[in-house]
């Protein structure tokens, strides 16, 4: 399976799920420069929901969902 | 959509399934951009105690101390129950990082908001 987007981080988050995904993912992409777009695999089922509503509410872009993987595109601020 | 969300833990050792499960949501909270405040009271207060949690690890989940200090960290704050604290004669200069003990109006004022709240 192979995302249209060019990603600039990956990160292989393995069977992480819950507020363990989400917190790691917040630190990690808080660490990316604005724009910057980040190739996340994730198995746990709940990310299916989780990642989506993560990017809502956090105003981060999701490019892509292709569970496992996911786009995501570092808000602008 | 609330800004702020609220945790309650009302359980310990007593139930370390639901005092494990109250923090990993209250850290999808935190890692969410929520303002996150965990309200420990009853027998959750005791997770409030320096080495208290070290031993609580629920199967299938992290341990409970690496989730509360990673609540911790990411900006999280708990408030510790006054008379549920006291009731117990636990230790103020023993809290865990992010705990302050508190009467009733702090969770009141921060529930004011329109803060919602999960109870475990």
């Amino acid at each position: 399976m192979r995302a249209r987007c060019t990603a600039d981080v990956e990160w292989d988050a393995g069977d992480l799920g819950c507020g363990d995904l989400v917190l790691e993912l917040m630190i990690r992409v808080t660490a990316m420069a604005p724009g910057q777009v980040l190739r996340l695999v994730a198995l746990d089922p709940g990310a299916r929901a989780d990642i989506p509503a993560w990017c809502r509410m956090t105003g981060h872009t999701l490019v892509e969902e292709q569970p496992p993987l996911y786009l995501i595109r570092r808000r602008g601020t | 959509m609330a800004n702020k969300f609220c945790v309650s833990i009302t359980h310990a050792k007593d139930n370390t399934d639901k005092a494990t499960v109250g923090f990993v949501v209250a850290n999808a909270a935190v890692g969410s951009g929520k303002e996150t405040l965990v309200f420990l009271s009853v027998e959750g207060v005791r997770l409030s105690q320096k080495g208290f949690a070290d031993s609580i690890h629920e199967q299938g989940f992290a341990p409970l101390k690496e989730l509360m200090d990673n609540f911790a960290k990411a900006g999280g704050t708990m408030y510790v129950c006054s008379p549920c604290f006291k009731k117990r004669a636990l230790d103020e200069n023993s809290l865990v990082a992010g705990a302050a003990v508190v009467g009733g109006a702090k969770l009141v004022e921060f529930l004011s908001d329109g803060s919602p709240c999960i109870s475990y």
